[in-house]
């Protein structure tokens, strides 16, 4: 387990890649952006990206109604 | 493309013209040279100012999509004096749309008006001295570059990825800023794309869809609208009047019924984005579709060959749809298969009640034919 602060909220997740952290919040496949630590990583860059304890991540879902 | 434009140019500066015009009649408006009290609240803020008001009435914006964000957005650069404003939408009022598309009211609806026909009334009575032009139109990468063609700046008010998608790689590729919106449910975001300057919808995400989310799916409350609009058109004025260094450099994004609020910092383009990087603009060079779903709400659209002709259309189809509705601008009737048909003037039909491109062309071709 790690803990990260996902959007805001302490959440403890069997996470090794900020790719297992869109999966475990169930937004897998959707149109997405992660903001590591500041910095915007686009999906293609998720697997290679390690989560490490402490780590902030913000995942903006986009939407597309309006 | 077959668009229908309507189009009146009344004097945009607004000043001695305008006035003298309309002296006779009411004598409530300013002497002729006095500048006009309608704008003195948005003058007075310093940063827009009279110059800035002046830009403004130079300033050419296009928006499109009348839905939900249209209305406020065009509500907004209307009443704030933009001086040309170009709207842009595919779609009819319905009831489903008075909760939060703010233009329109119950007769709207009740007359099945072309949202843009509907849009332009009230803008009208809004705004008088500025130019408004009306255009109902699907977007697609046949029209897109003329329906934005002149725009200093466009505005997203559609409900698809598919449709932002194509005015993200139009707008690059004629170097126009793009504000984009969405939202659904109490969630929604904005930022404003300019190209060379910031990144592209395509540098955020790939090419997608909205994962079965839709307003028409999950719903979308009417608060959520009108603050991403808002937080598009101030942008917008930002940008129209030059002031630059007052640009949001990030992407807003919130949830008014969670309590959650975030600005994702944007930074520079990506090099390796299919628009700003490599420059092909993919939805550009995609085939037309003949079919397309209409944002999840049971309903699909089939792109027309020609004009209707209206009348004759209601002649031809009066005894196999009974109680087929007519206005100047669309046929609309109850299917005995269940569902409806519209047909638009711009030759569009519309088969609602089937998410199935297959039932739909089934239904196309039993009754108009192909």
């Amino acid at each position: 387990m790690t803990e990260l602060t996902v959007n805001g909220s302490k959440r403890d997740l069997e996470a090794s890649t900020i790719e297992d952290v869109v999966r475990l919040l169930g937004l897998e496949g959707r149109p997405v952006v992660a903001e590591v630590n500041g910095e915007v990583l686009t999906s293609g860059e998720w697997a290679d990206t390690a989560v490490e304890p402490g780590m902030k991540i913000e995942l903006v879902h986009f939407v597309g109604g309006g | 493309m077959e668009a229908e434009r309507t189009k009146r140019t009344p004097d945009i500066q607004g000043g001695e013209a305008a006035a003298a015009k309309n002296e006779g009649s009411r004598g409530e408006t300013p002497d002729a040279g006095a500048p006009d009290e309608r704008y003195s609240r948005q003058t007075l803020f310093a940063p827009i100012g009279a110059e800035g008001q002046r830009r403004l009435a130079e300033r050419r914006v296009c928006i499109v999509g009348m839905g939900a964000l249209g209305t406020v957005l065009a509500n907004h650069m209307v009443r704030a004096g933009v001086g040309s404003v170009r709207i842009v939408d595919r779609d009819y009022v319905e009831r489903s749309n008075l909760q939060r598309q703010m233009l329109y009211d119950e007769e709207d609806a009740e007359l099945a008006l072309p949202k843009v026909v509907a849009a332009e009334r009230k803008l009208r009575r809004i705004n008088s001295s500025i130019s408004l032009e009306a255009v109902t139109a699907d977007v697609t990468p046949g029209n897109a570059t003329e329906l934005i063609e002149g725009a200093d700046l466009v505005l997203d008010g559609t409900d698809n990825f598919q449709t932002r998608f194509l005015l993200n790689d139009v707008c690059y590729r004629e170097g126009i800023p793009f504000v984009y919106g969405g939202a659904v449910g109490s969630r929604g975001m904005s930022a404003i794309f300019v190209p060379g300057a910031t990144p592209c919808l395509r540098c955020l995400i790939p090419a997608a869809d909205s994962g079965g989310e839709t307003c028409d799916t999950v719903g979308v409350i009417s608060p959520v609208v009108d603050l991403v609009a808002s937080y598009q058109a101030a942008e917008a004025l930002k940008f129209l009047v030059g002031d630059e260094a007052a640009r949001r450099d990030g992407l807003v994004t919130f949830d008014v019924w969670n309590n959650y609020y975030h600005v994702l910092k944007l930074g520079r383009p990506r090099e390796d984005c299919l628009c700003c990087g490599l420059r092909q603009y993919p939805a550009l060079g995609r085939e037309e579709e003949t079919t397309l779903s209409l944002c999840g709400r049971d309903s699909i659209q089939i792109a027309g060959r020609a004009p209707f002709d209206l009348e004759l259309w209601e002649r031809k189809l009066s005894a196999a749809l009974p109680g087929l509705k007519a206005n100047p601008y669309l046929l609309r009737g109850a299917l005995p298969e269940g569902g409806r048909i519209v047909l638009f003037a711009d030759g569009r039909v519309l088969v609602q009640g089937t998410d199935d491109p297959v039932r739909a062309r089934t239904i196309y071709d039993r009754y108009i034919g192909s």
